[in-house]
């Protein structure tokens, strides 16, 4: 049951008829209010008798008796009055009106008495006239001294009685007769009694609802359930001083339309169009109070406004900082106050020259330095990301606007140089390390080697030791060139090695090259084409690196060549490097990749069986780059291609 | 003359022992030491016409050993070391070493290069220097006789191998590039020069020097061409 209600109480379904009921209850509250305020005076009176609608009809009739009686009397007393004829024509005119006047109300009595001649004016036709229209309860009497003020037009009355010897009595005749407009407002004067006690249930009741119902939806808006998180409906995203403005403006524009119509007698349409406008009103302003209410409740009140939000950006923001704004707005102010004084003043040329152009020019030459500050920071952003660590960021030329990323550029330079110059250390101790082992390798490999070359020339009468003796033979060398590789390779590729840059003829080096491994690339059955350009490639190199790196190419290329097939190298130009390209076909598939080929210890041959350290491609990759040069290995199907690039 | 003696240096005892059979081979007295203190100590006890000289060992290393040497004696030494760096050879030489062989060593080698050192001794005096005679090191080139010597052993060369050695010991120190090479020698535009001249350089190496991987006279100046060391 409690989980119910709780559930219900949150559900959208409870908070939309809310909503509705505060609409409709301040619409029925605003109605009720209008109607008992337009009929305040209605209401409040006792009864009937005490409205100023029926006081007004009865004076103006009482008016009317007393006149048709006792100052214009009957056609001939008027005709004979003696007066001029615009004013007799003017007297019959009002006899005959007021006459009409009379035979129309039928709840109307009175009873004129002249207390001289005891000649009596009434309409009532029976009974005890006078004593009839005192038992009424709204029923008047006038002479010459006494006139009842409570009622309009006494005043003309007693100017009409003054020094006669007219007693007047009038009244209207309860019970009140259909046929006049006493009997029509007494009617409608119950009927708005009656709907004034309706009216005034109706109001007190809607705003008790309205104010319930209004209390519970600041309670529940925004919330799906007890102490949930508060979510923001899409009125939400609107700023909040936004929004206020809007519902200002839209209240201005409500209450000028309202203005524009009449208030004091409204017609239907106008009415219409105040009630709409009302009820949108109301409908802003709850929808306006809620989002307040949910913004306040989930605290983003202040930061969701226009105000904060380009506070927020102006000054909070990484790409200004406050005070340049308030630069900018300092720069725009001196200009004003001084185009300003340059227009009031006589000497505006004078100031013109003498401090705005000064002054102008003063800005444009510091905007222009920051600017160049920035594009200087911008080279220097470049230098670093091309690998020119060592670029020297001149700070003193930055201006102070961007100083702060200036610093921070260098830190993150300083902290490249560091971890580029670790990595160097590390590179070199691992080369120095690598070197050590070697040496320390080479000692016993010295005697093994010599032992072995000593053992061979002994008399061997088993065919079985000999064998052993050719293995070991075999792989004493093996080991002999491994270390010597692993040296070459780990200072190859840690730059540790010295470069000695000269022109190198690259089909003179091939040729020379080519003259080494002669007979060792017939042995493997190869046939070897050259081909270079009738023009000299002459690169710069280091002659006996550039030589290694060809040893090594050969050297594979008879190791790994399928025999009796032919090998190209070609030599070519391709500004700015010449070319060096070496291909072949491999004689075992080569299901490797050709970044692995030129890591240390990586052979094509996965099993290792054939001769090689496995370095010397890792070594030749890492001597052409430590010249300048590029190297490129390429693999399609059996084609093994190897491409060295080295500067002109 | 009687036999030489060699002072083999080295604190691994076991090279020493490997180098006394291989130089009692070649007819050598061997005496042994094991630091470079022990090394002087022999030098000074007996007449010694070389050194073997490791470079690491205890107490007194081969590069002091050397300097040592040097101030009272003007024998040949070999430096034997793990170092194969361009940079230790060059130190090596430049202390007043005779020659530099890195380990580990071909024993052949390195009896060649001992062999070479001790002719001096041997074939002092009868090389009077003829007229007409080109000389680097130890190697010599007679036109008259049209023969090529190394440490006063006569090599076998062809009529173009003998002709590239000719031209090259009459520029000694210059460099020749392969067609200039063609173009003197078989004395016709190197058209069809292709690897020859190259493959008989390479021949020539193989014939004259110890170690043609790393020649002492005919060097080879990658992208270049060839030289002749003046020495």
């Amino acid at each position: 049951m409690d989980t119910k209600w709780k559930n219900f109480k949150y559900s959208p379904g409870a908070k939309i008829s809310a909503f509705v009921m505060v609409w409709l209850c301040v619409m029925v509250a605003a109605g009720s209010a209008v109607f008992l305020g337009i009929n305040h005076h209605t209401i409040n009176s006792d009864s009937y008798y005490d409205t100023y609608q029926f006081k007004n009809q009865f004076g103006s009739l009482v008016r009317d008796a007393v006149a048709l009686n006792v100052e214009l009397v009957s056609e001939e007393e008027i005709r004979f009055s003696g007066d001029t004829e615009e004013e007799i024509n003017n007297n019959i005119h009002r006899y005959y009106a007021i006459k009409g006047r009379l035979a129309d109300t039928v709840n109307f009595a009175y009873y004129i008495e002249n207390t001289r001649t005891g000649e009596t004016f009434t309409n009532i036709t029976s009974g005890d006239a006078p004593a009839l229209i005192q038992k009424q309860p709204a029923a008047v009497y006038y002479d010459r001294w006494k006139t009842d003020y409570g009622y309009p037009f006494a005043a003309d009355i007693a100017q009409m009685l003054a020094d006669t010897p007219y007693e007047v009595h009038a009244a209207v005749i309860e019970p009140l007769k259909p046929g006049d407009f006493f009997y029509d407002g007494s009617i409608s004067y119950s009927k708005t009694k009656e709907l004034a006690n309706h009216a005034r249930v109706a109001l007190i009741s809607a705003i008790f609802i309205a104010l319930l119902a209004f209390i519970y939806q600041v309670c529940v808006t925004g919330r799906r359930e007890q102490g949930g998180e508060i979510t923001l409906s899409f009125v939400d995203r609107i700023f909040a001083d936004v929004h206020t403005i809007l519902v200002l403006v839209a209240a201005v524009i409500s209450l000028a339309i309202a203005n524009s119509f009449s208030f004091s007698f409204p017609n239907e349409i106008e009415l219409i169009v105040l009630v709409i406008i009302f009820g949108v009103d109301v409908l802003i302003g709850l929808t306006y109070i809620l989002s307040m209410t949910r913004q306040i409740k989930s605290g983003r009140m202040t930061r969701n406004t226009l105000v904060y939000r380009l506070f927020d950006m102006c000054f909070k923001g990484k790409a200004f900082k406050p005070w340049t704004l308030l630069l900018l707005l300092g720069y725009g102010a001196v200009n004003g106050i001084l185009f300003t004084l340059a227009n009031e003043t006589r000497e505006a040329l004078f100031i013109f020259i003498v401090l705005i152009i000064p002054f102008n020019i003063a800005v444009l030459y510091f905007t222009a330095k920051a600017l160049t500050s920035l594009s200087e920071i911008m080279q220097a952003v470049k230098e670093i990301s091309a690998g020119n660590l060592d670029y020297a960021l001149d700070k003193s030329q930055v201006s102070v606007a961007f100083a702060g990323l200036a610093e921070d550029i260098q830190s993150i330079q300083g902290g490249l140089k560091k971890a580029v110059a670790e990595a160097i250390k590390g590179e070199r101790m691992k080369t120095d390390l690598i070197t050590n082992v070697s040496h320390d390798l080479k000692t016993p490999l010295t005697s093994v080697i010599n032992y072995i070359d000593l053992l061979k020339k002994e008399e061997l009468n088993n065919e079985k030791a000999r064998e052993y003796l050719s293995v070991l033979d075999e792989k004493s060398a093996r080991l002999k060139q491994l270390i010597e590789d692993l040296i070459e390779a780990s200072k190859a590729s840690s730059g540790n090695l010295a470069v000695c840059v000269e022109k190198v003829d690259l089909h003179e080096l091939v040729m020379q090259a080519c003259g080494e491994y002669e007979e060792k690339i017939k042995k493997a059955g190869l046939e070897l084409h050259v081909n270079a350009g009738e023009e000299k490639t002459s690169v710069s190199a280091d002659g006996k690196h550039m030589w290694r790196i060809v040893e090594n190419l050969l050297s594979n290329v008879v190791k790994y060549s399928l025999p009796h097939s032919r090998v190209y190298i070609n030599i070519a130009k391709s500004e700015p490097y010449g070319l060096l390209v070496v291909k072949n076909i491999s004689a075992n598939p080569l299901d490797i990749s050709p970044e692995q080929l030129t890591e240390r210890f990586v052979r094509g041959d996965a099993s290792r069986t054939t001769e090689g350290s496995g370095l010397g491609l890792s070594i030749a990759q890492s001597l052409t780059r430590i010249q300048g040069g590029r190297f490129k290995i390429d693999i399609d199907g059996d084609l093994f291609k190897v491409t060295v690039e080295m500067p002109l | 003359m009687g036999k030489l003696t060699v002072l083999v240096c080295d604190d691994d005892s076991a090279i020493v022992d490997a180098l006394e059979i291989y130089l009692k081979q070649e007819n050598y007295e061997v005496v042994k030491a094991y630091t470079g203190v022990q090394a002087l100590k022999a030098l000074s006890e007996r007449e010694i016409h070389l050194v073997l000289l490791d470079i690491m060992m205890p107490e007194l290393d081969g590069l002091a050993t050397t300097i040592k040497i040097r101030e009272e004696m003007n024998i040949p030494i070999i430096i034997l070391s793990a170092k194969s760096e361009d940079t230790d050879k060059i130190t090596g030489l430049n202390f007043g070493a005779d020659d530099y062989v890195t380990k580990p060593f071909n024993p052949l080698e390195l009896m060649a290069r001992v062999k070479s050192q001790t002719r001096r001794y041997t074939s002092l005096g009868s090389l009077a220097s003829k007229n007409g005679i080109l000389k680097t090191g130890s190697l010599e080139l007679d036109p008259e006789a049209r023969e090529l010597r190394v440490d006063g052993e006569p090599v076998k060369l062809t009529a173009t191998e003998y002709g590239i050695v000719l031209f090259l010991m009459q520029n000694m120190g210059r460099v020749f590039s392969i067609d200039q090479i063609y173009e003197h020698v078989w004395n016709e535009p190197s058209y069809t020069a292709e690897n020859t001249v190259p493959v008989h350089i390479r021949r020539i190496r193989e014939k004259i020097e110890i170690n043609p991987r790393e020649p002492k006279y005919l060097k080879v100046v990658w992208g270049v061409g060839y030289k002749m060391e003046k020495l």
